[in-house]
């Protein structure tokens, strides 16, 4: 699985605008508008969106690139079937490069309604960081074709970026000098299991606990990365972060 | 975790019955997270090896590499394997598709400056990367670590290839693969599953004042004896639908 170097970072700019953004105005839905918009340069794709969601009947489009991918979009949350619910759902990317052949069997209702739409190629993934549920980012082509491993791992960072952003956006971490929100190391294990921690000791749900240790790593001046640490090591007790 | 090689006949043994057990689980309907920790396990038992891990890809460029199993769960293995997603054996045998075979780090410190003398402050000599290998692709690798020094002995070096595939089918078949997209819907699910974990390991290490190797214990532990899937039972406790006081009081007297 080897990239030449340069591939990724075609995102750097992105990151950049994205900062930008937070800074401006704080808000989720700018970030997602960028981000889809990236998206739409970079990869081989017509639309992109970005979804909101929860386990219970909440959804939102937070942003859609076009009409035919809001209509997608709206077409999955009114028959709750379809490659982007199920990509949520079952916490794995739902990667459809030819829709036609395969979604008659998997989605009946969302295949009737999406005869007559321009849509051959649907690449659905989870916004989440394990049991903390975002929503999904939907992509979508109008010819049918799959995506390279380069493109799959552009992708997929801007997933790891969208996520990043919505969680800092939910725990109000948006302040300060812009770059919090990036400094979340979504694959280091000991961020996973101070996360845990937390939800124990302040019995508070997982996004919230995360939110706090983020928010004790910002006000203390500290990456989150270490905060984690010190949490899974004892070296602070997670009660330090109930404010 | 065995520290002599058991000889001939006895090792023969239990790789025949790791393999049976590892098939009989392959046909049913299985949690991945509780099959390759089971993995890892028999790594330890049947190689002549004090550790084991699975690495896979992120799918996120070459440097990045995450944790999916490991033969124990302490904090300090975990971090010799999470090193390595800068430098070491498993980066390099993800990026060769190359097994990469390391008889004695003392002489590889110059080779990996950052990765070697931590290996080596925790007592492994010996560190070996078999690649998971799916048609031309390098999905991850198995790390093996060793006290002593010494080369793999070839039979050993057999078997861990073929725990290595077995692992690779485990992550793969969990879901039939229909589309040739699975793959990334699989990678992608397995490093999620493993993020659950973690998380529900910080939780039972709070409730119950455990260490993370214990929590994991416990976790597996309660997912056996009530037949669930780990992953399951890992994503109820950060969830809140099930109270670590449950798990932890099920637990028998707490290891």
């Amino acid at each position: 699985m080897t990239h030449p170097p340069g591939q990724f970072e075609s995102l750097g700019p992105v990151r950049a605008a994205i900062t930008a953004a937070l800074l401006d105005q704080a808000s989720g839905v700018e970030v997602v508008r960028r981000l889809c918009q990236a998206c739409v340069e970079l990869l081989p794709v017509d639309g992109a969106s970005v979804s909101v969601m929860s386990d219970s009947d909440y959804r939102e489009t937070l942003y859609a690139s076009d009409e035919v991918i809001a209509h997608i979009e709206a077409v999955q949350f009114t028959l709750g079937e379809g490659p982007c619910y199920e990509a949520f759902h079952g916490g794995r990317p739902v990667l459809v490069p030819d829709l036609a052949a395969a979604v008659a069997l998997s989605w009946p209702l969302f295949a009737a309604e999406m005869v007559d739409q321009p849509v051959a190629a649907v690449f659905a993934f989870p916004l989440q960081s394990g049991a903390i549920r975002i929503g999904a980012m939907d992509l979508y082509r109008r010819t049918p074709g799959w995506l390279s491993a380069e493109q799959v791992a552009i992708a997929l960072h801007a997933v790891d970026i969208a996520t990043l952003a919505l969680l800092a956006a939910q725990a109000g971490t948006l302040d300060g000098d812009g770059q919090a929100w990036a400094d979340l190391p979504l694959h280091r294990e000991q961020v996973h299991q101070a996360t845990g921690m937390v939800i124990a000791a302040l019995e508070i749900p997982a996004a919230q606990a995360l939110a706090r240790l983020r928010g004790y790593a910002f006000s203390a001046g500290r990456l989150v990365d270490d905060v984690a640490r010190d949490l899974v090591a004892r070296r602070i007790s997670p009660y330090d972060l109930d404010p | 975790m065995s520290s002599t090689t058991p000889i001939g006949e006895q090792r023969e043994a239990r790789l025949l019955a790791a393999f049976v057990r590892l098939a009989d689980t392959l046909v049913d309907d299985y949690d991945m997270a509780d099959l390759l920790h089971e993995l890892a396990q028999h790594c330890v038992e049947i190689l002549d090896v004090a550790a084991a891990g699975l690495l896979l890809s992120t799918q996120r460029g070459t440097e990045s590499l995450q944790v999916l199993a490991s033969s124990t769960e302490q904090t300090r293995l975990l971090e010799l394997f999470q090193l390595q997603t800068n430098e070491g054996p498993c980066l390099e045998c993800v990026r060769t598709g190359e097994a990469i075979l390391v008889p004695d780090l003392t002489v590889a410190i110059e080779r990996w400056p950052r990765f070697a003398p931590e290996a080596l402050r925790e007592g492994f000599v010996q560190v070996h990367a078999l690649p998971l290998r799916l048609r031309g692709e390098t999905i991850g690798a198995l790390n093996l670590f060793g006290r002593r020094p010494g080369p793999l002995p070839e039979q050993d070096l057999r078997a861990a290839r073929a725990l290595a595939d077995t692992a690779t089918i485990g992550i793969l078949q969990e879901r039939a693969i229909h589309r040739g997209e699975v793959l990334t819907e699989q990678l992608q699910y397995a490093l999620h599953s493993r993020v659950v974990i973690e998380q529900a390991k910080g939780v039972l290490a709070q409730a119950g004042d455990l260490d993370m190797d214990q929590s994991f214990q416990v976790l597996r532990a309660y997912a056996r004896s009530h037949n669930s899937r780990l992953s399951e039972v890992a994503h109820q406790l950060v969830s809140g639908a099930l109270r670590p006081q449950i798990v932890l009081a099920s637990a028998p007297a707490a290891t």
